[in-house]
């Protein structure tokens, strides 16, 4: 835990420094760079969410809403 | 299996009308909103780029299919079959250039052989790897989720707010979110909370055997009576068996985000998600079977020992971090990775990569490779292993030790122009999508996917016409 949290200010410091422009973000406002599910990916998530215990910080269900785990 | 298919014709027609009428609705809600829209938009000044420029439907639809021989409904043995056929709707408007409203609404047809032995007894003969036919052989799920949100002038703070609920055989849920968005650093750091509250409740179903002689119910498992059978094996069958008093399941969420752009090809998101559950968490339908009590059987299927009993508490944790980075215009890399666990003694790997590859301009392949881990539930133990002076106990598979593979493969159709009209709606996409995922200990499930997103563009005022010839 402490190393992810060490790893999560390290990234923060780091890009700190550089912020990219808005008129630099073509590459990453490609769709497939989005940083969550795709609409099609949530059946998915929520066959996952039936099938597994975990669940959760994938932008799927996190519990509730379903009689499933 | 012509009851099986019968069974099928009948929910793919329920849903061919429930279908028809949601879209109606969906339509005329569309059709309103997008009028006043045009009619604020007549009354701007100032020249604010929209957050979304126009409404956009997406239909997407699945079909399911998993088999496995742990089924929890059976206490750890028997067939596992299940087959789903999902629709939904989402149709998202921009009320203004801020605000956009989302409607979403779903239907999920299914049919298991699993559930149906809820009452295994009016199948030829009962067997615990044999589908009956039962009311619980199939059955349909409603969901609608309505969601809000709003982005400030300067579109460095969104608020959200959604409403879910949804409905199915023995499961009714009500569900309330919201969450905030705020953005730093010339929107490279993006900072989120959001938090849900579900309130569930179980119109609990009991394995048929457990019922008092003679009872009916509205699942036509009208008089069943256990006397009318012939118990072999232990014919002194006597169940640990009592109603839950509680069938209420409340969750509670609370998630953080924190996304970073790296550079000009590469950013990351790092998501904490902490889930609280309290009520009935334990699913009434499941059998168990105990090592030191002896077994009795009509015809060749197995009686319950008891039922499923798990903690009335469950608290858990996720951490997740997705990565993508834009390798060339041909490729990009996108990861994610989760590590889970809970206070019922279960932690979890998640691990997934997918490598969209542009072929053209206009198609892109998407293989996908996840790999999950978990260790069991401190409560899970196999077929006929518990035992009857156990507090929790459950035989349910899906709380077993397991890893899982799952292969993906996906291709979409992009006309970012949208060329192909149906009415006013504009082609913008198509995706399909195929997984395969098989566990180690032989479940196995494959589903195909496809979705299909309409931009509203609406420039010869149809709805306006139309809304004035049928005088709104």
């Amino acid at each position: 835990m402490k190393k992810i949290i060490l790893l999560i200010t390290l990234i923060i410091s780091l890009s700190s420094c550089v912020a990219v422009k808005e008129y630099e973000k073509m590459n990453l406002s490609d769709p497939d760079m989005a940083l969550n599910l795709r609409k099609i990916d949530r059946f998915e998530a929520s066959f996952q969410a039936y099938r597994e215990a975990a669940s959760g910080a994938n932008g799927g269900k996190t519990g509730g809403g379903c009689g499933c785990n | 299996m012509a009851e099986k298919l019968a069974v099928v014709v009948d929910v793919i027609n329920i849903i061919k009308v429930q279908m028809k009428k949601v879209f109606v609705v969906i339509l005329l809600l569309i059709s309103t909103l997008c009028f006043s829209q045009n009619k604020s938009n007549d009354s701007t000044k100032v020249y604010k780029k929209r957050v979304l420029e126009s409404s956009e439907i997406d239909f997407l639809t699945s079909y399911y299919l998993q088999d496995g021989k742990n089924a929890a409904v059976t206490g750890g043995i028997g067939t596992e079959e299940i087959d789903d056929f999902t629709s939904t709707l989402v149709v998202t408007v921009p009320l203004n250039a801020d605000d956009i409203l989302t409607v979403d609404f779903g239907i999920s047809a299914y049919s298991s052989a699993s559930s149906s032995n809820i009452n295994p007894f009016d199948a030829d003969y009962a067997n615990a790897f044999q589908a009956s036919s039962g009311a619980s052989a199939s059955d349909v799920w409603y969901n609608f989720v309505g969601s809000y949100s709003h982005s400030s002038d300067s579109r460095n703070t969104i608020w959200d707010a959604k409403l879910s609920v949804s409905i199915e055989f023995d499961y009714y849920s009500f569900g309330l979110g919201g969450g905030i968005t705020r953005l730093f650093n010339e929107k490279n750091t993006e900072l989120s909370v959001h938090g849900n509250v579900f309130i569930d409740f179980w119109d609990a179903k009991y394995p048929v055997e457990l019922k008092p002689a003679g009872s009916s119910d509205e699942d036509g498992d009208e008089h069943f009576n256990i006397n009318n059978y012939t118990i072999t094996g232990n014919t002194n069958y006597n169940p640990i068996f009592q109603e839950f008093d509680n069938k209420m399941r409340n969750s509670y969420s609370i998630g953080f985000g924190l996304s970073q752009i790296l550079s000009k090809n590469f950013q990351t998101l790092f998501a904490l998600d902490m889930v609280l559950q309290q009520g009935l968490l334990s699913t009434p339908y499941q059998r168990i079977y105990f090592s030191d009590i002896e077994d009795s059987f009509i015809e060749d299927f197995q009686l319950a020992d008891a039922i499923e009993q798990l903690p009335d508490l469950r608290f858990k944790l996720a951490l997740g971090n997705r990565m993508s980075l834009y390798m060339n215009e041909y490729i990009v890399l996108r990861s994610f990775y989760r590590y889970y666990f809970d206070d019922w003694g279960i932690t979890s790997h998640t691990a997934s990569i997918e490598v969209p590859v542009k072929i053209t301009d206009k198609f892109t392949l998407y293989p996908s490779y996840r790999y999950y881990s978990q260790t069991a539930a401190n409560y899970f133990a196999p077929y006929e292993t518990h035992i009857s002076t156990d507090r929790f106990y459950t035989s349910d598979y899906d709380l077993s030790k397991f890893y899982a593979n799952q292969y993906g493969f996906g291709l979409t159709y992009t006309d970012i122009f949208t060329n192909s009209h149906i009415w006013i709606f504009g082609l913008k996409s198509i995706d399909l999508k195929f997984n395969y995922y098989e566990r180690d200990s032989g479940f196995n499930a494959m589903f195909i996917v496809g979705g299909f997103k309409f931009v509203l563009d609406d420039r010869k005022k149809s709805i306006p016409k139309l809304l004035n010839r049928i005088g709104f």
